[in-house]
């Protein structure tokens, strides 16, 4: 097999994965095909937008942006990553988030805020909540974790504002409680305001 | 809260590229749920491997493209082994029905036009290959043509299709970074 004569498959991706593999080896040693390849694979990005393109169901955006923030909380990437990379691992990963979305009403205005909580597999979650006020001068927000029959859990402190990503502290575990109150700045031991915001149980 | 930057950036890159992503996922599975499934695969890599997100035009579509078109591609292969058969596929969907933004239809009609140009046998050669997702040796089964010949098909083809694309008159430019 001429490796050389393989840029052009490569480009299109009509290589098998062994062929494929074969040519990135001489890639890394080849400067013309290297050269040859930056054209080719230009032209060959273009019949991408050949096509005709109809809009993508909506809900896939909010799929993507919730799975990408879950992932940030995950603490052990290299092998969950490997796994995760290999064909429908990204799919049983996403499949294994329990996703907790709402939208609450804002008391003070007509302003829409949007809670959600992802839980990854392993029990780390991340709180996303768009079009909450900034938190008043000297106060900040608390998130707590909620477990039957044990005292609120300090989840990690945040200033509001058009959108925040809280990374909750230590793990969500099922069954669990997520709520956010509003606390001086420094936050509180144990929440002293009722929530504005907590997840069903 | 460093990622937060970064979420918002990829909430941009998706909102830029997102729907030609899916285009071209959708062209090549035939399947709704496949690419969409592709589409989301595509991004989280983009996800996990930048060091920093730069959602300019340039290099994040070709990035995602070529990706989305990878998962697609591997995909379609691995559907076709679990059926046993090969899909009915690399017809051109019918634009009826779609809105399109003014944009992508001056991307496609200039790419479509291109593709008119070039001699059937690499026209189909890169399409059946790029939209089809068939692997050389299966271009040169199918066609009943020595591997050779497929190979060249797509090498004339892609070289002559950059050709096209690159002459001027053709001044819309996806590889600029605005």
């Amino acid at each position: 097999m001429d490796l050389h004569d393989l840029t052009a498959a490569y480009a299109l991706d009509a290589l098998d994965p062994d062929e494929a593999e074969a040519y990135e080896r001489h890639l890394s040693r080849c400067d013309e095909c290297r050269d040859q390849l930056a054209g080719l694979s230009e032209a060959a990005g273009a019949l991408a937008f050949g096509t005709v393109a109809p809009v993508p169901p909506p809900r896939l955006r909010a799929v993507i942006l919730d799975a990408a923030a879950a992932e940030r909380t995950n603490v052990v990437p290299l092998l969950r990553r490997r796994w995760v990379a290999r064909g429908l691992g990204i799919a049983a990963a996403a499949a294994a988030c329990v996703v907790v979305g709402f939208v609450v009403a804002g008391m003070q205005s007509s302003h829409t805020r949007d809670f959600t909580v992802v839980v990854g597999p392993n029990g780390k979650a991340t709180l996303s909540i768009r079009g909450l006020a900034t938190a008043p001068h000297g106060k900040t927000y608390e998130a707590w974790v909620i477990t039957a029959g044990a005292a609120p859990r300090p989840a990690g402190l945040f200033s509001g504002g058009a959108s925040s990503t809280v990374h909750l502290r230590g793990t969500v575990p099922q069954k669990a409680v997520v709520a956010v109150t509003v606390e001086r700045a420094g936050g509180a031991r144990a929440p002293t305001t009722s929530p504005i915001f907590s997840t069903p149980t | 809260m460093a990622a937060r930057s970064e979420e918002w950036a990829l909430a941009e890159l998706y909102d830029r590229y997102g729907r030609s992503a899916y285009a071209l996922a959708l062209r090549v599975l035939r399947d709704q749920a496949l690419a969409e499934d592709a589409v989301q695969e595509a991004f989280l890599t983009v996800w996990r491997t930048a060091s920093r997100f730069v959602p300019e035009r340039g290099k994040a579509s070709t990035w995602i493209l070529t990706l989305v078109h990878r998962r697609a591609v591997d995909a379609v292969r691995h559907e076709q082994r679990r059926r046993g058969e090969s899909l009915e596929r690399a017809a051109e969907p019918s634009v009826e029905g779609v809105e399109e933004d003014a944009w992508l239809r001056l991307q496609r009609e200039r790419v479509q036009e291109a593709l008119r140009r070039l001699p059937d046998a690499q026209r189909e050669a890169l399409e059946l290959a790029y939209y089809g997702g068939l692997s050389q040796s299966e271009l040169a089964e199918r066609l009943g043509q020595p591997l050779g010949t497929i190979k060249s098909r797509m090498f004339g083809g892609l070289s002559r299709l950059r050709e096209l694309l690159g002459e001027p008159g053709t001044e819309v430019s996806w590889t600029s970074t605005t």
